[in-house]
């Protein structure tokens, strides 16, 4: 750290008659950078055009381009012509030893003003993006804030630069080496909102009575990038993302954190926020019994079904309702042969319930499968 | 004698000079009107409103927000005013480089004069816990149970008569706070940057500390005068306590609080035995639920470590039985506290007589392909106490695979699962029951072939 940046910019006016390369001289001219723009539209690189007008002199001019401390991708410059792309021409571009330059070997047919975009990949100046979500006392509708979060580590300070990001207008704004800067650029209230409660069983305890510590079940808030949420204009970019609920005493109250992962227009973003204590599951395997066993000459078994029962007790200790979707897991070849609520297949070996269970209320789902083994 | 560490400046924007902070003049230095901590136990982690009345002027406001020595997460600072939230804009906030714990916030106000904010953080160091002091009847029918919620702050940062609230709940947090406030940068670095080394910054810490250990005395003596109330309320699926009034707690000094007290509460004294779980003794379980038919109800109690006493005369003089961290109880949920071990009430589960039956040959070899166990337990319950007990015993098999046969005094049975049993005994004081039950165990091909 402690190292100044320094994007030097040094015009060399070469006479054609002394072509030779003796030691590199500086400090002819320092042309002011004119526009900068800096596009945040690719999340693993960041990319820097800037406009410089040089004076160029009839003939082969040097242009050095310097960046002592910038953390700029060498190989990444360009240069266009801008004024008279026709007339004048780049010859060739040169990197001095042991130097953070190049040196640009441009021709002109006569001394005039000519303006240059320089373009390359700077590292190490990136954007965040974070969410605000304040949610009403219901919790039927959030405020959806996003924030953009520029870091600056890249060695080089942009003053009045110009930032662009794949979508909304660009803005203008100054960032300096080592500097961080958040600003605001997304702002809908009414977004409807649905929280979810999940219990799957390969992830939590069965008896949680049985347990050290409480056993919570994961809450989710779920919001659509679509019109009806008067969103879906753009993706939403993947970013953490901060819950809060208004208490209804004209403060709020902090419900979780999640990573928000990139959200395209037209789908979800599922945020978990903690847990539900609430609500308890408890799940036990009631059988577990072999039936239409066959078997070979020698009496040995080669092919039977299992008979299985799955008991799962869900009791709600909340004033509300709450829906929750149970998750199942049954390996290889099965068939359900008798259930107490309807299930979906989410995959072979996967099965969800949808369980509505009344506030104060119990509900006991049970399942009986067989599945098939051979050896 | 405050030793204030968070420091909020206000500037007017000078035009011209783009972003160099260190040269704008300094126009105000609000103080706080106001300050609401809810502070979180999952995980050390407090939201803090802080309510300030600033000064603005027509166009351009910057200002400076630093915390030197605090614990605060700075990517969660946030700005709003609470009126004229359409006439005043907070249009970026910057934390100017080479500069630690410090942001800036740009405002632009279409209106001059006062202006209340609202700035919002969370901060690291302020934390609370639960526990509870029970207090049974002598004899064990019902019991007195206190709750109580401790506050401590360590955050360097004094609260002077903050609004104090706490959160019962898990929340989800991808970072810790502290990790968070310790950052080089703000928002960390797309580089990965080495820790700056936290010797100095500790130093520094503990000093501060250490001066406000001796400016709060005062404070303290006042606000013991009287007990305060807590007010409780569901959110999400949280509970919020909020405490009476205003507290100050300074940095270092921690704080109890009287949460819960109701006294006759009916509970169930059992006893549980299950090997697998508790080896070869009788533990003790003190059992009531968290409903209005127990006189409680009113909210969820947060977990908390339960001492467990028992009145012995009229004097009142107590016995210590035990303690067992409560999980959190949800309103409604029936609680079962683990006491311990018992040395009055004894299970002896022997084995008393083992065979084995009912061989089956497999074809090929004439090698024993199934056969049953058979082992018959004798179960000797006694309760050496003066009062009426209740005795469960859990009974695991090895699998699935067996029948049952239960003679004598065996009470209620009932089978937990596909592998567990369980028996229920009501003795009266200083009795004995026994009883037997004959286990029978199919094994190998028996399984299928009875």
């Amino acid at each position: 750290m402690g190292h100044k940046a320094v994007l030097g910019f040094v015009i060399l006016s070469v006479f054609l008659a002394c072509k030779t390369g003796h030691a590199r001289i500086k400090l002819v001219a320092l042309p002011d950078r004119d526009n900068a723009v800096v596009r945040l539209d690719n999340p693993s690189a960041t990319l820097v055009e800037e406009e410089r007008v040089l004076l160029l002199q009839k003939g082969t001019n040097k242009v050095d381009f310097a960046w002592k401390g910038v953390r700029i991708d060498p190989d990444s410059i360009r240069i266009q012509i801008l004024s008279h792309p026709r007339d004048v021409n780049l010859l060739s571009v040169s990197y001095p030893p042991n130097e953070d330059a190049l040196v640009w070997e441009i021709s002109s047919p006569q001394a005039w003003e000519e303006k240059i975009r320089i373009s390359y990949i700077l590292y190490n100046l990136d954007r965040l993006v974070t969410y605000k979500l304040l949610s009403d006392k219901k919790e039927k509708s959030v405020e959806l804030q996003s924030y953009l979060v520029l870091r600056n580590l890249s060695g080089e300070d942009f003053d009045n630069s110009v930032f662009t990001l794949d979508y909304g207008a660009p803005f203008m704004t100054s960032i300096q080496h080592e500097g961080t800067k958040q600003m605001l650029f997304l702002k809908k209230s009414g977004v409807p909102v649905e929280k979810s409660f999940t219990f799957d069983s390969a992830l939590l305890p069965w008896d949680p009575e049985k347990v050290e510590g409480n056993v919570g079940i994961p809450v989710k808030y779920i919001i659509k990038n679509d019109r009806q949420s008067g969103l879906g204009e753009f993706a939403l970019w993947g970013g953490k993302a901060r819950i809060f609920q208004d208490d209804g005493s004209g403060t709020t109250i902090f419900l979780g954190e999640d990573n928000a992962s990139f959200v395209p227009a037209g789908e979800k973003m599922e945020l978990l926020i903690g847990d539900s204590r609430d609500i308890v599951v408890t799940q036990r395997k009631m059988k577990d019994a072999r039936i239409n066993i066959r078997r070979n000459t020698t009496n040995g078994i080669i092919l039977y079904d299992t008979e299985e029962i799955m008991e799962v007790k869900i009791e709600n200790f909340r004033e509300e309702a709450a829906v929750l979707t149970l998750i199942q897991h049954i390996p290889g070849q099965w068939e359900m042969s008798e259930t107490t609520h309807s299930y979906e297949k989410e995959d072979a070996n996967k099965i969800k319930f949808l369980v509505s269970i009344p506030g104060k209320g119990k509900e006991t789902v049970v399942f009986n499968y067989n599945r098939r083994n051979v050896r | 004698m405050k030793n204030r560490t968070i420091n909020l400046i206000l500037f007017l924007f000078l035009a011209g000079s783009s972003l160099l902070w260190a040269k704008i003049d300094l126009v105000t230095l609000p103080e706080r009107d106001s300050v609401q901590m809810t502070i979180y136990n999952s995980a050390d982690i407090t939201l803090v409103q802080d309510s300030r009345t600033l000064t603005l002027g027509k166009g351009e406001n910057n200002l400076q927000f630093s915390w030197a020595n605090t614990l605060i997460d700075p990517t969660s600072l946030e700005l709003f005013a609470k009126t004229m939230a359409d006439k005043i804009n907070i249009m970026e906030l910057s934390f100017p480089p080479r500069v630690k714990d410090l942001g800036l916030w740009k405002i632009k106000s279409d209106v001059p004069g006062k202006a209340p904010v609202e700035i919002n953080y969370f901060t690291s160091g302020i934390s609370w816990r639960a526990y509870y002091m029970a207090t049974l009847a002598s004899d064990e029918k019902t019991m007195e149970l206190e709750g109580y919620v401790r506050v401590t702050n360590n955050s360097g940062e004094d609260y002077e008569n903050a609004k104090v609230r706490v959160i019962v709940g898990k929340i989800n947090l991808l970072d810790e706070i502290a990790a968070l406030a310790r950052r080089q940068y703000p928002y960390g670095s797309p580089l990965p940057v080495p820790y700056p080394s936290s010797s100095a910054s500790t130093m520094m810490r503990r000093e501060v500390a250490f001066e406000m250990k001796a400016a709060v005395a005062g404070a303290m003596d006042m606000s013991l005068a009287k007990p305060k109330d807590i007010i409780k309320e569901g959110l999400s699926e949280y509970f919020l306590y909020t405490i009476e009034g205003t507290e100050s707690i300074p940095s270092g000094w921690s704080r109890r609080l009287l949460s819960l007290k109701q006294s006759d509460i009916p509970v169930v004294n059992f006893y549980k035995y299950e090997e697998e779980r508790y080896g070869n003794f009788a533990n003790r379980f003190i059992s009531f639920v968290n409903d209005e038919k127990h006189k409680l109800g009113k909210e969820p109690l947060p977990d908390g470590l339960v001492k467990a006493f028992r009145k012995i005369d009229k004097e009142n003089h107590l016995s210590y039985i035990g303690a067992d961290n409560a999980k959190y109880i949800p309103i409604g949920e029936k609680v079962e506290l683990n006491m311990g071990s018992s040395l009055d009430v004894r299970v002896e589960a022997k084995m008393m007589d083992y065979r084995t039956k009912n061989y089956l040959f497999n074809n090929s070899g004439g090698n024993i392909s199934g056969w049953d166990e058979e082992k018959s337990y004798e179960i000797t319950v006694s309760n050496y106490r003066s009062l009426p007990v209740r005795v469960e015993v859990l009974r695991n098999f090895p699998h699935q695979y067996w029948e049952l046969v239960k003679k004598g005094e065996f009470g209620e049975f009932e089978k937990v699962d596909i592998d567990t049993v369980k028996f229920t005994v009501e003795l009266a004081p200083n009795s004995v029951k026994k009883f037997t039950y004959i286990l029978t165990q199919f094994e190998g091909d028996r399984r299928q072939f009875r």
